[in-house]
């Protein structure tokens, strides 16, 4: 029954890529569209459910794994791959320019669309360090069509940017995986791909050579650093979030990011028993460093989607600090960020939709007077940016305190303090973000105030989603939803 | 891995540095994919596995690249680009950094395990450096060599599901990489990639 689940939620997705790359009217497109991504939803949902309700006992085959944190990741995955399918047809209704040539757009939009969510839930699933860093390539591929799908110049320079670099970074990751599987074979390889296996790793680890485990490490986190955007080298992130259609903007950044970041966690704490804590120190270093950049760009004026770019690369900052500082209390606030990162970040990217389309220019200029052209659309970037901000009671700033409790109750006193001056720095910047681009000059007009209802009901569907997640604070700490994730990522 | 293989593998990597032409860059990778190629055949037990990687990755690739050139003719020289002698003087340096300042990654061959390190700085190297599409392809594929030599010096070597998976995602991610760069070339008449600065803060 499980596996059958595990095979519907992968096969479903690329089945949908494969009936939406025909060419079909664009009212039939939209509904083959809902019910496929229903569907992939639903089954990646009912998976992770099926997980969570029995913790402590992973649900595992020969090829996959659904440990607790995969299951929270893959809820993450399907969740926005659902809001991100949803809101494709507003963007392809609007968007008048593209990479692929007339009625083609459309139907290589959806396959490449659905095709990358698919990657992204097989990573979620994947129980060997092998696999996950080929299915994190595939994700490059069809991402980085989509970055580019307008078209125009600088979409085609954030998309060439994103290929060149991430590829290149995942030659390094690769390397490492390498150099780890030549130790843990240690010269009797045979072909044997379980030994790349996560338990396995993790089983192996402590009989490594100290230097050889950590190099190996170093390269894999190193490498997959250029895939989740972080510090210093971030350099496609801001271009690519800003370029890409925003339903991909939010799949980029909710879904991609940590999922990667998973893998990264994933391979250090496997790593652990071979290299002690260094590992954990590396994901402060690139977590401190991510911060330490994103932080004055929160305070610029920035044309609204290369905001919320560089406020992912604050709160891929933040996960890393979180899963670096290993303690309970900061496991859960990384858990409760994830989701809570995920619902704010999509709401923000969906929110541009109707903000591009009735002022286009607001893709190159900081954002001014939102409410006069869009009402709805400016309510639902004022909550994306509160919440992102990390103003209670937005869950992340509950996640933020849990992770800097634990960064305490682990002894790393000095990093705490750095990572929440940061973040004060952080939310004064998005807080005067709001203010000057959505709060100022609300002289709404008849016309912009039409035409906002489903951008409303997303905005509270959201909004309560995120109350909802902030009662985690409650939950989570001490639960054994935590405990297990401490116990094996893997 | 004897020491004249190694030094081809390398030196056809700093010729990709220089060498002007695309084809001529395309060539010489796909000559080093040959190289390893047939290596890799004389070092197997699955020896179809190591043909079909062979034809994969020093025919199949080159020749899509060099389809790629095909429809995107450049008029002159990419204007942008350093000329070669500092290109190389980079290169030089970065490998020797490399070298230097890389740590043994445990390999059998500690040879195989500089020259595979080496592959992989110079792929960055001429990804960084050289500004035609193409090229960056080629930096990315040579990169790619340094990896797979890697795999290579793996006694037993690495799974073959693996090998070839990985291949699938280079055909995929150079069908990519191809139609960016004609889509570039439409967009600007040239593949120069330093045409594309419109983004900074």
């Amino acid at each position: 029954m499980t596996e059958a689940l595990v095979i519907a939620t992968l096969a479903l997705p690329v089945c949908a890529a494969g009936l939406l790359a025909l060419r079909l009217p664009p009212a039939a497109a939209r509904r083959l569209n809902t019910a496929c991504a229903l569907a992939v939803a639903g089954a990646a949902a009912a998976l992770a459910i099926v997980e969570l309700s029995q913790i402590g006992t992973p649900v595992a085959g020969r090829w996959y794994a659904i440990d607790p944190a995969g299951a929270v990741f893959l809820l993450v995955i399907a969740a926005v791959g659902l809001m991100s399918a949803l809101a494709s047809p507003a963007y392809l209704s609007a968007s008048v320019q593209s990479f692929f040539k007339g009625a083609r757009a459309r139907a290589a939009y959806y396959a490449a669309l659905y095709l990358f969510w698919a990657a992204l839930l097989a990573v979620a699933v994947a129980d060997n360090l092998a696999v996950a860093w080929l299915l994190i390539e595939a994700t490059t591929a069809a991402s980085a069509l989509l970055v580019a799908f307008s078209g125009r110049p600088n979409a085609l320079e954030a998309g060439w940017k994103y290929l060149v670099l991430t590829t290149l970074g995942l030659a390094v990751a690769l390397l490492g995986i390498i150099a780890l599987y030549a130790e843990l074979a240690g010269g009797h390889g045979h072909g044997a791909l379980a030994t790349l296996d996560w338990h396995s790793i993790h089983r192996l680890a402590a009989g490594l050579d100290e230097r050889p485990a950590l190099l190996a490490l170093v390269l894999i986190i190193g490498g997959l650093a250029a895939k989740v955007g972080w510090s210093p080298v971030h350099n496609w992130l801001p271009d690519a979030h800003s370029e890409a259609p925003p339903p991909v903007s939010a799949l980029l950044s909710a879904a991609l990011l940590p999922t990667v970041m998973l893998v990264a966690w994933r391979a250090q704490v496997a790593l652990e028993p071979g290299t002690g804590g260094a590992g954990s120190g590396l994901l402060l270093a690139f977590g401190l460093g991510s911060l330490a950049v994103a932080v004055p760009f929160l305070w610029r004026e920035l044309p609204l989607k290369r905001l919320l770019a560089y406020s992912s690369l604050e709160h891929m900052g933040i996960l890393a600090i979180g899963m670096g500082f290993a303690h309970p209390l900061a496991t859960a606030g990384v858990l409760l960020h994830v989701g809570g990162h995920a619902l704010a970040k999509s709401l923000g990217f969906y929110a541009t939709i109707p903000l591009l389309r009735r002022d286009p220019e607001l893709g190159r200029r900081p954002a001014h007077g939102l409410f006069a052209i869009s009402p709805a659309g400016a309510t639902a970037i004022t909550v994306s940016l509160i919440s992102l901000g990390g103003l209670p009671p937005s869950p992340l700033f509950f996640s933020e305190l849990l992770i800097l409790l634990g960064g305490l109750a682990a002894g790393q006193t000095v990093v705490v303090v750095v990572a929440a001056a940061l973040l004060a720095l952080g939310f004064l910047g998005l807080a005067q973000s709001t203010i000057e681009g959505v709060v100022s000059d609300v002289r709404a007009t008849g016309a912009a105030r039409a035409g906002g209802r489903r951008m409303s009901l997303l905005t509270g569907a959201v909004s309560i989603a995120l109350l909802a997640l902030s009662a985690g604070i409650y939950v989570l700490p001490d639960s054994r939803l935590v405990t297990q994730v401490m116990g094996a990522v893997l | 891995m004897s020491a004249a293989f190694l030094w081809a593998l390398v030196t056809l990597g700093f010729a990709a540095v220089v060498v002007r032409r695309r084809s001529l860059g395309i060539t010489l990778m796909g000559a080093q994919s040959i190289l390893l190629g047939l290596h890799a055949i004389g070092d197997t037990h699955d020896v179809p596995l190591a043909i079909a990687i062979l034809v994969g990755r020093g025919v199949v690739l080159p020749l899509a690249l060099l389809a790629v050139v095909r429809g995107t003719r450049e008029r002159r020289r990419v204007s942008s680009e350093l000329l070669a002698l500092p290109r190389l003087v980079i290169a030089v340096g970065a490998v020797a950094a490399g070298a230097a300042l890389v740590p043994s990654v445990g390999l059998i061959d500690p040879g195989a395990e500089r020259a595979a390190i080496a592959l992989l700085v110079l792929g960055i190297v001429i990804a960084a450096v050289r500004q035609a599409v193409v090229f960056q392809v080629v930096g990315f594929l040579v990169a790619e060599n340094g990896v797979y030599l890697a795999g290579l010096a793996v006694s037993g070597g690495v799974p073959g599901a693996i090998e070839l998976a990985l291949l699938f995602d280079l055909v995929a991610v150079l069908a990519v990489a191809a139609a960016f760069g004609t889509k570039i070339h439409e967009h600007f008449g040239t593949s120069d990639t330093n045409l594309l600065r419109g983004l900074r803060d």
